[in-house]
């Protein structure tokens, strides 16, 4: 189909007056990348009358150094993140998980802002207009009935961004631009558990960058995603690990997991292997303490119970791999 | 003697890898394929589709729709009461309903705007009140005792029960060392062919005409279902089939698609150009159907099988579409590839409220030859035989006819056999293979296009025209349907090759009715087969006159002539007439030379008669196919990465080795979607995966190497020896993959697609079993 809504198109050339254009108009929307907002657009999901572009303001795809870390501009592309020295070399789970986003097209024209700020996806969500008309609708969109859990008042659509997890390990901040000026905010304050509603920006707040502090010495990271194919997919499930060790000893884990929730999540309770030495009894207790903290519903066609273990399965696989 | 001092010879076409004739409009995007026909004033179409599944339709309300501004034409099931559909007993499909629905997104409405966002916005404005029936998502419910009928003429919702006996199953098995029975399970799959479905269709008022072009592989069957739906004569429509972006059985019958844009065209009295979505085309699906098959085998302790018992069901959609020939074929294609005499058969072919089912690519053979390919491979197991042997022995031992009465002329798979054993060094790694990883093998066969016609009208099976004038060119003249598999090539090479002359002197003028000659269409794997032996015949035609012409000029008799393609001669000495010069004689006196050739079967091959239905399953040549596959399979997650395939097909002679290459590694490609990752899934019959997200087709990355290996057995009837080089290998991949799998992590998967969950399951199974014995 070659349907295409009209819209008006904005393109502003500061951030200011990104917020002010939007402020100014209740159906807009902005547009990065638009590689996956445009196929909503299409499905009638999103309606927006007026599309304010960002590409134009000015540094807003530099990926630069400062004295405390590294600032990366919300536009720049997932393909430049995936490809940037520096990152690779102090942030290798965001590389890679930025390079496992969809495809090669996909990640030239998909920027970090819009993975990061991502929609929540669900079976019974990403549909076209005519299918969702005929199954009723659902609670994120139009209806007032979950397909995933029915009886339930939560949605459960699963935040499915890669990068994000990759960059919460390092406790990546971002910079919000918004009505009321601008804040710094830790990027995992950027999400709640409600897939309706994952995003804890404000009316019309525009995320402009991410910055990552400095990464600890003796740091090491990776992200690896559960999915059917070797491209394109969407993570099933997927599994940032930063791990700093001391004398065979873990001296820091953290985790961070994807697509089995409606937002990115820190796994809790690793603190207590800190100390502990990376054994088969420490590996089989950090694949259970993830398991217990996932909780994947029934929002792709891969069974949930699957992608519970094969989470588990990723974070010991990598922290194994990260250990050498 | 040319400059070179070397005489001329005439020049060779077959057995060369020639690029395809039509590769440089398609790398440079000159090609136009029917979306490509755009014109301004031409108006959208866009089709409204039922939201309920089972329903009878109380009413249809079009008044807001007919009224918004732009719509120039709305239409419903009323515009017609003619059925389509491929069989003349099975015509029960209307382009869009009228009294019932039978499934989720079938056509009800359809509408022609000056925009699409106009004819969305008109079909959302169409109101459709529904009477809701009993709907029946899986062949068991649809079969159930109180199931209310989906057709009126098709009780207990069977579109076809095929039953039959041949030779003595009771006595085989009693014969058996082993009897052993083992059930398997298919899912649903698309074709997802690059191009979505598309018609651009003009119609001349003045004169009541229609042209219409169409991404179709049958624009026959679409001129014939036209003629009938729209009541028009046939004189009165112009069918041309442009580029087309792949095929594979989805475009194997007229579809609602060109149906509803013509109708459309004739009630907005103008060009209405429909191209639907990808959802879109998957709804109008004619995929493979949901399969379950139950076989019962008998085998002699060294593997030679001495009964087979299939009881298979499908699902097959609202609609018949191609139903009863695949079900046939699943019960015909049990014969023809070992030496079975004793074998009995019970197919169930099933309506159901979900989108109507097709001719995918190995067309009723895929899912039963991957249960019974599984089932020897479980039975070399238990033999402690190794799978190569239990093929070989059961080997066919020499031509002929078999116990169903195929016919059989040409049987590489003895070498198929023996090339990928060895390619794949199977004989030093299998059993050897560290913990992971394993080897499978898997066999398979194909026709080579069907000896019977579906549409019995006494023509021959194929007709081509050559045209030749002053220019000296040889314009073929074919209905026959490139669709991306290189009928074009093929049929410029066998004409190239008859005449000895350069192949860039041929060229092709294809599937236009108004000039070409008809053609039953690209399936069933008969284009190479059929219609290069017409065209063959048709070039021999048109070398006499030549021969004739130049014997003439050179006064000598016809059989002193001698043609070197690009040179006739009289003697070595003589200096002869260059092509050229010959054509410009044979005009002399006739002007313009058309020349024509013919194909039919032979009755041989028909297919015999020992129950009802044997003919589906005849052919004049069946194709052959091994493979091994290698597999590796991450413990932890179940992922399977496919390390390598080695195939050898048996095309009888490959007429473009380059071309039976491609065609071997995306027969192989696409066998493997269907293993690992491809399955439609419903939810309460709705498509839930018509995407290209959640229909997961594999990727570049997911691509293994296919070592592809080309088998040459002459077939003595083919084109130059050759036959069908274009699906064989499918089916081969399936039982390859799942042995493999078993042969590397000790379980086997009966349930396709193997995609990780249902794998780790498995295998999560096995390990608690053997935990729970340990203990």
């Amino acid at each position: 189909m070659e349907n295409m809504p009209e819209f008006t198109l904005h393109r502003p050339d500061t951030a200011a007056e990104a917020v002010k254009l939007k402020s100014s108009d209740s159906t807009s929307r902005y547009l990065a990348g638009g590689t996956d907002m445009i196929v909503n657009v299409r499905r009638g999901i999103e309606t927006p009358e007026t599309m304010i572009d960002l590409t134009a303001i000015a540094d807003i795809a530099a990926i630069a150094t400062d004295g405390d870390g590294l600032r990366i501009g919300a536009g720049a592309k997932l393909a430049d993140l995936a490809v940037d020295e520096t990152i690779i070399r102090e942030y290798p789970a965001v590389a890679q998980a930025a390079a496992s986003v969809a495809g090669p097209t996909h990640r030239a024209y998909g920027t970090i802002g819009g993975n990061l700020c991502l929609d929540t996806r669900c079976l019974f969500y990403n549909q076209s207009q005519w299918w969702r008309e005929s199954n009723n609708f659902c609670l994120k969109h139009k209806g007032d009935v979950c397909h995933v859990a029915p009886g339930g008042k939560r949605c459960f659509a699963a935040f499915s961004g890669d990068v994000a997890p990759a960059m919460m390990v390092y406790e990546a901040k971002i910079d919000l631009e918004g009505p009321n000026g601008s804040r710094t905010i830790p990027l995992a304050d950027l999400y709640r558990n409600d897939g309706m509603d994952h995003l804890t920006l404000e009316q019309d707040e525009l995320l402009v960058s991410i910055r990552l502090p400095k990464a600890g010495p003796g740091a090491v990271s990776a992200y690896e995603k559960s999915r059917v194919r070797g491209s394109i997919d969407f993570p099933l499930a997927g599994c940032a690990v930063r791990l700093t060790e001391d004398d065979g000893k873990i001296a820091d884990l953290r985790i961070a997991l994807t697509a089995v929730n409606p937002y990115p999540q820190m796994v809790n309770g690793l603190a207590d292997f800190i100390g502990k030495a990376l054994d088969d009894d420490a590996l089989d207790a950090i694949r259970e303490l993830v398991q217990k903290q996932a909780k994947p519903m029934r929002t792709t066609t891969v069974r949930p119970w699957y992608r519970r273990r094969v989470v588990g399965a990723l974070a010991r696989k990598l922290t194994v791999r990260l250990a050498g | 003697m040319d400059g070179n001092g070397m005489p001329p010879a005439p020049i060779t076409s077959i057995g060369e890898p020639l690029p395809m004739v039509d590769g440089p409009e398609k790398i440079a995007g000159k090609a136009l394929y029917t979306s490509d026909f755009y014109d301004p004033s031409a108006l959208a179409g866009a089709i409204k589709r039922s939201t309920v599944a089972h329903a009878r339709i109380v009413s249809v309300d079009t008044s807001a729709a007919e009224a918004l501004p732009g719509v120039h034409a709305v239409i419903t099931g009323s515009e017609t009461d003619e059925g389509h559909g491929v069989l003349p007993i099975s015509r029960t499909e209307l382009p869009i309903a009228h009294d019932k629905v039978r499934y989720k997104g079938e056509p009800v409405a359809a509408v022609a705007a000056d925009s699409i966002e106009i004819a969305i916005k008109a079909c959302d404005l169409i109101v459709v009140e529904y009477e809701e029936l009993p709907a029946y998502y899986t062949a068991e419910d649809a079969l159930a005792k109180d199931a209310v009928d989906l057709h009126d003429h098709r009780e207990g919702n069977i579109e076809r029960h095929v039953e039959f006996e041949i030779g003595d199953v009771d006595g085989g098995f009693a014969d058996a060392d082993l009897v052993h029975e083992t059930e398997y399970h298919c899912a649903e799959v698309c074709q997802v062919q690059t191009e979505p479905h598309a018609a651009y269709v003009e119609y001349d008022g003045e004169r009541d005409e229609l042209t219409v072009r169409a991404s179709t592989q049958v624009p026959y069957y679409v001129h014939l279902m036209l003629s009938k739906i729209l009541k028009m004569p046939k004189s009165k429509i112009r069918v041309i089939k442009p580029y087309v972006g792949g095929g594979f059985g989805c475009r194997t019958e007229a579809l609602n698609v060109e149906m509803i844009t013509a109708m459309l065209a004739r009630r907005a009295k103008g060009t209405v150009r429909t191209v639907v979505s990808r959802e879109d085309t998957f709804i109008t699906h004619r995929g493979r159907q949901e399969q379950t098959i139950k076989i019962q085998m008998g085998m002699t302790k060294d593997g030679r099988i001495t009964a087979v018992d299939c009881k298979t069901i499908q699902r097959g959609g609202a609609h018949s579409g191609y139903g009863i020939v695949t079900i046939l074929y699943a019960g015909s294609m049990l014969f023809a590839i070992y030496d079975l005499h004793n074998v009995r058969y019970d197919g169930k072919r099933v309506l159901t409220n979900t989108p109507p089912c097709g001719a995918f690519r190995g067309h009723g053979t895929v899912n039963t030859r991957h249960a019974f390919e599984n089932a020897m491979d479980e039975m070399s197991k238990k033999l402690g035989l190794d799978p190569f042997a239990v093929r070989r022995v059961n080997l066919i031992p020499e031509l002929g006819f078999t116990a169903s009465d195929q016919w059989i002329n040409s049987y590489g798979l003895p070498e198929c056999l023996d090339i990928v054993e060895k390619a794949s060094g199977w004989k030093e790694r299998i059993g050897k293979l560290p913990p992971g990883r394993g080897l499978g093998l898997g066999c398979s066969h194909y026709i080579s296009g069907a000896s019977k016609p579906v549409n019995w009208t006494g023509e021959p099976h194929a007709t081509v025209n050559l045209k030749l004038d002053f220019d000296g060119t040889v314009v073929i003249l074919t209905g026959a349907s490139e669709i991306g598999q290189g009928s074009n090539t093929i049929l410029v090479q066998c004409v190239a090759e008859v005449l000895g002359i350069d192949p860039s002197r041929v060229k092709v003028v294809d599937a236009d009715s108004r000039v070409t000659p008809k053609d039953n269409g690209s399936y069933s794997s008969r284009v190479t087969y059929m219609v290069g032996n017409a065209a063959i015949e048709a070039a021999n035609n048109l070398k006499g006159m030549l021969v004739e012409a130049a014997a003439r000029k050179l006064e000598v008799s016809p059989e002193d002539v001698e043609c070197l393609g690009e040179v006739y001669r009289a003697g070595t000495q003589d200096e002869g007439m260059t092509f050229e010069e010959v054509v410009m004689a044979a005009l002399e006196g006739t002007g313009t030379i058309t020349a024509k050739g013919n194909f039919d079967t032979l009755p041989e091959s028909w297919g015999g008669k020992k129950y009802r239905g044997a003919a589906i399953g005849g052919t004049m040549a069946f194709s052959y196919a091994a493979q091994v596959v290698e597999v590796t399979v991450d413990p932890d997650t179940a992922d399977i990465t496919v390390d390598k395939v080695w195939v050898a097909h048996d095309c009888g002679k490959a007429l473009n080795p380059l071309t039976v290459e491609g065609q071997i590694q995306g027969s192989v490609w696409m066998g493997m979607g269907q293993a690992l990752t491809e399955e439609t899934s419903y939810h309460d019959g709705l498509l839930i995966s018509g995407n290209m997200l959640d229909y997961r087709v594999p990727t570049f990355v997911d691509s293994p190497p296919i070592e592809a290996h080309i088998v040459e057995s002459n077939d003595p009837h083919g084109p130059f020896g050759a036959k069908e080089a274009g699906e064989a290998s499918l089916a081969g991949f399936l039982p390859a993959l799942t042995s493999a799998v078993a042969n590397a992590m000790g379980v086997r998967v009966h349930e396709l697609p193997v995609t990780p969950d249902r794998l780790l399951q498995l295998l999560e199974d096995k390990e608690r079993k053997m935990r729970s014995a340990a203990e």
